[in-house]
């Protein structure tokens, strides 16, 4: 028994090493063999709802409205089930740019009747506007409720079948594939910048604030096109060397269930109920989100 | 003077002509003529090889016949039809085309999207394409792969997974630009297999001629854009002047071979001591010590140097990858001032990644320590002014405009004064054989000029460790063995990463060998050589290579023979 679980332990230890060996898989395609809700999801239901549900979050008006559709996007969220990292690591992003507002409104948010104002120091040149806060923390609210909502949507399906989804709603061929290939060649691109940065550093370059280091980085940034310019012949070449004639081939079809549009509907009454929230007064429940 | 001694391939006159080139002339838009009235006829099951050097027009001679470059004056038949726009279509379903850097050739989100993409667009049943495409991943060990990005492959698996997106459409005629380089030899051993069940007609571009002997009967030959040879592969190889006059003589490979054909250490030259003098035309010798191997010493430890420090130290080094990959596990190793090492192993083994963590670019956890001293983040920003790298593509190397600024880079970092880095900066361009050049884009020089100015770059700035990643890549026989002649200059110590069993043999006293990232032998050269068990264990098998070379030997003999007897057959083309 004991031999048994041995080996058993060192059989797994050595799965552990080969997976930790092997190359990553398409983050796409991992998270496609999930099966939460939104993963069955047809994404092409799924991109015009949450969409759609994501527009009436951004018009909304007060920031009680605005943390209920931040509230239902981390529902959204944890039903998909996508990692929680990955969605911080989206909001890390906007954060500073989130914090100028609470900095820059309360200074030029103009004064109304009502509003709360402290003046700093003994002239009046320095006035702090309370109400800029809040429309701080709605403009915050409502890009959180937006970035969360972004996980399930573009995480819950390879990215292909997204932009095919997208394809099959109306957006126009070119463009699809564009974001296709920018997809596969953004990697390309960062390796071969990376490259090229190394091999500055390697010989000692350390960027500065002088006429030289205008002069280099204005180099590596003319080498970088010179290069994409290349490849992209070369990919072109490529393409038409395996019959590509403007239209790229596919090999996802969609079928959508009564679930799915069922699923639809709901954001989309969701949507609608946050907005008639935010607007009237008169409904039951607004004043809670006031 | 063209040399015409060699005789002319005879088609078999039963075998129809897919390509008749007539009179074929090509011209880029900026003026540089690459091809000049080229007559040729392929025909069907012709297995050829189309050699030249670096810059003589082989690539656009590939271009033409695949149908992406439209000859400026002259005709190309293809199936004794003059090949139109309108006839590209059908060209297309029948030439395969693999490219030089797979990059190029995988353009989808995944490795079966990229092989089923010709399928789909030459309108091949969805079931069927499906069994074609997993059936060529099969034929190359990709199987596995084939739901994974392209950018998630190693390269010798992305080399694989283009070969594959093109077997995958069935063609009757396959173009190859350099398929070899940069793989592994198992990756290459198994494509060679891949290539010789191949039944069409296969058109391969190559440097490699070992990789090519076997495989092609007929050798077409471009010298500045003209047609200096066709004629039997065999009879090429075996005649030592035409390889001479074209830069493809590669018998200064054969110096790394014992009689039998098997690899020993190779001669080294002795090595002369230089100054560290700006205006010296070799390269520094900060190091003391230079160890000589030559055959002669290939059944002792050749290498008999006194102990000295180490400069390089590893202990207990492991890098991860940010995915969680593991790079680097528990690597411990010391070179000391002035050794040759090589670091060998398979595509992925972590060779490339020990190298940037030594050279500072990447750093990982365990102990390093750099002539002594423990390299923590504040030495390790400034091991550059140590440690030179070159890199494996030199174009990852060229930012500036004139090959005089590239060399003088890295000097105006380290804050040498203007009037010693021009002093430097001639001398180094002289020694690497650039010295009318300085003012050349470094884009317009050829493969051989840009890697010798790297290399040159590199140098200039005089560091302890020069690390060499694969440095043969790409390169004609004939600037190989100028880069040979270079480095072999070198008194630094010296980390080659090499899937180039020749230079390791010619430049190097001791072989580490790496496999998945674990150092698994670290033994001398001439004994790491001699270990076939060893190559077969981590997919280094160099048997069929040095069968090639025992092969080519012999028929280079005969040839000589036959001459010195006869005197030499003399053809017109």
């Amino acid at each position: 028994m004991k031999l048994g679980k041995t080996s058993e332990t060192s059989r797994s230890r050595s799965r552990g090493e080969q997976e930790l060996w092997a190359v990553p898989e398409l983050p796409g395609v991992e998270e496609g063999r999930r099966q939460t809700l939104f993963h069955r999801w047809d994404p092409r239901i799924k991109i015009a709802s949450l969409l759609l549900f994501s527009f009436c979050a951004a018009s909304v008006g007060t920031v009680g409205t605005a943390l209920l559709c931040c509230a239902v996007s981390a529902s959204a969220l944890m039903v998909a089930g996508t990692p929680w990292r990955l969605a911080a690591r989206r909001i890390a992003a906007m954060a500073a740019f989130l914090a100028m507002f609470f900095v820059v409104l309360p200074l030029t948010v103009p004064v109304l009747p009502g509003d709360q104002v402290a003046t700093l120091g003994h002239g009046t040149w320095i006035q702090i506007n309370f109400r800029g806060f809040s429309v701080a923390a709605l403009v915050a609210a409502k890009a959180m409720s937006v970035a969360l909502l972004m996980e399930p949507l573009l995480r819950t399906s390879p990215f292909p079948r997204t932009v095919n989804a997208l394809a099959r709603l109306g957006v126009p061929d070119p463009l699809c594939q564009m974001l296709l290939i920018m997809y596969r060649y953004v990697f390309v691109f960062r390796h071969e910048m990376s490259r090229l940065w190394v091999g500055m550093n390697v010989r000692g370059f350390r960027p500065g604030t002088n006429r030289r280091t205008i002069h280099i980085l204005g180099n590596f940034l003319g080498m970088l096109f010179v290069r994409s310019l290349e490849r992209t012949e070369r990919v072109h070449e490529a393409m038409l060397c395996r019959g590509f004639t403007g239209r790229f081939p596919t090999r996802e079809s969609f079928r959508s269930t009564p679930l799915d549009w069922a699923l639809g509907a709901g954001w989309v009454l969701g949507g609608v109920a946050v907005l008639l929230l935010d607007r009237y007064e008169t409904l039951p429940f607004s004043g809670v989100f006031r | 003077m063209h040399l015409q001694a060699i005789p002319i391939h005879r088609p078999q006159q039963s075998a129809s002509c897919v390509y008749r080139l007539e009179g074929v002339d090509y011209t880029y838009p900026n003026g540089n003529r690459a091809l000049r009235g080229i007559n040729l006829c392929i025909h069907e099951g012709d297995r050829i090889a189309l050699l030249g050097h670096n810059g003589s027009g082989k690539t656009t001679l590939a271009r033409v016949l695949s149908g992406l470059a439209r000859p400026a004056r002259g005709r190309v038949l293809f199936e004794e039809a003059p090949l139109e726009p309108h006839r590209l279509g059908h060209l297309r379903k029948k030439v395969g085309f693999l490219f030089q850097d797979p990059d190029d050739q995988l353009f989808c989100t995944s490795v079966l999207d990229d092989v089923l993409f010709g399928l789909i667009n030459f309108q091949t049943p969805p079931e069927g394409a499906a069994q074609r495409a997993l059936g060529a991943l099969a034929q190359l060990g990709l199987e596995d792969t084939a739901h994974k990005a392209p950018h998630h492959l190693s390269y010798g698996q992305r080399k694989r997974a283009a070969l594959a997106a093109v077997l995958a459409l069935y063609p009757s005629v396959l173009i190859l630009d350099e398929p070899t380089a940069n793989l592994d030899p198992a990756s290459e051993d198994l494509l060679a297999q891949v290539l010789k069940g191949y039944a069409g007609t296969l058109i391969c571009i190559s440097h490699d001629l070992l990789f090519l002997y076997g495989l092609c009967t007929r050798a077409v030959v471009l010298q500045d854009g003209c047609l200096h040879h066709d004629t039997s592969f065999e009879a090429l190889i075996s005649h030592r002047r035409s390889l001479q006059e074209h830069g493809l003589d590669f018998t200064f490979r054969f110096r790394c071979c014992d009689s039998p054909g098997r690899h020993v250490g190779a001669g080294r030259s002795p090595v002369r001591s230089t100054a560290n003098d700006p205006s010296s035309s070799l390269p520094p010798a900060r190091s003391a010590h230079v160890c000589r191997v030559s055959a002669g010493e290939a059944g002792s430890d050749a290498c008999q140097r006194p102990e000295q420090p180490p400069i390089l130290e590893l202990h207990q080094y492991t890098y991860r990858y940010k995915d969680g990959a593991v790079a680097l596990r528990d690597v411990s190793l010391q070179v000391r001032r002035g050794e040759r090492v090589a670091l060998v192993g398979p595509n992925g083994a972590g060779k490339s990644t020990l190298a940037a963590c030594l050279a500072g670019i990447r750093s990982g956890s365990g102990r390093y320590r750099f002539d002594g001293k423990i390299v923590d983040n504040r030495r390790r920003r400034e091991l550059w002014r140590h440690v030179g790298l070159l890199f494996q593509d030199s174009a990852d190397q060229t930012v500036c405009s004139r090959c005089y600024d590239e060399v003088a880079f890295g000097l105006r970092n380290l804050g040498w004064p203007e009037s010693k880095v021009h002093q430097k900066v001639r001398a180094m361009l002289r020694w690497a054989g650039l010295g009318d050049l300085e003012n050349r884009v470094p884009q317009h020089l050829s493969g051989g000029e840009r890697k010798r100015l790297a290399l040159a770059s590199v140098l200039a700035m005089e560091p302890d460790v020069l690390i060499l990643d694969e440095p043969t890549a790409g390169l004609d026989p004939q600037a190989e063995e100028n880069l040979l002649k270079l480095l072999d200059e070198v008194e630094a110590t010296i980390l080659l990463i090499s899937h180039d069993i020749c230079f390791v043999s010619m430049l190097t006293d001791r072989t580490i060998l790496l496999h998945r990232g674990k150092i698994v032998r670290d033994v001398p050269t001439w004994r790491f050589l001699k270990d076939e068990n060893l190559h077969s264990l981590y997919g280094l098998d160099f048997t069929y290579y040095n069968r090639c070379c025992r092969e080519i030997q012999h028929l280079q003999e005969t040839a000589s023979e036959t001459a010195d007897g006869k005197g030499a057959p003399f053809n017109g083309l």
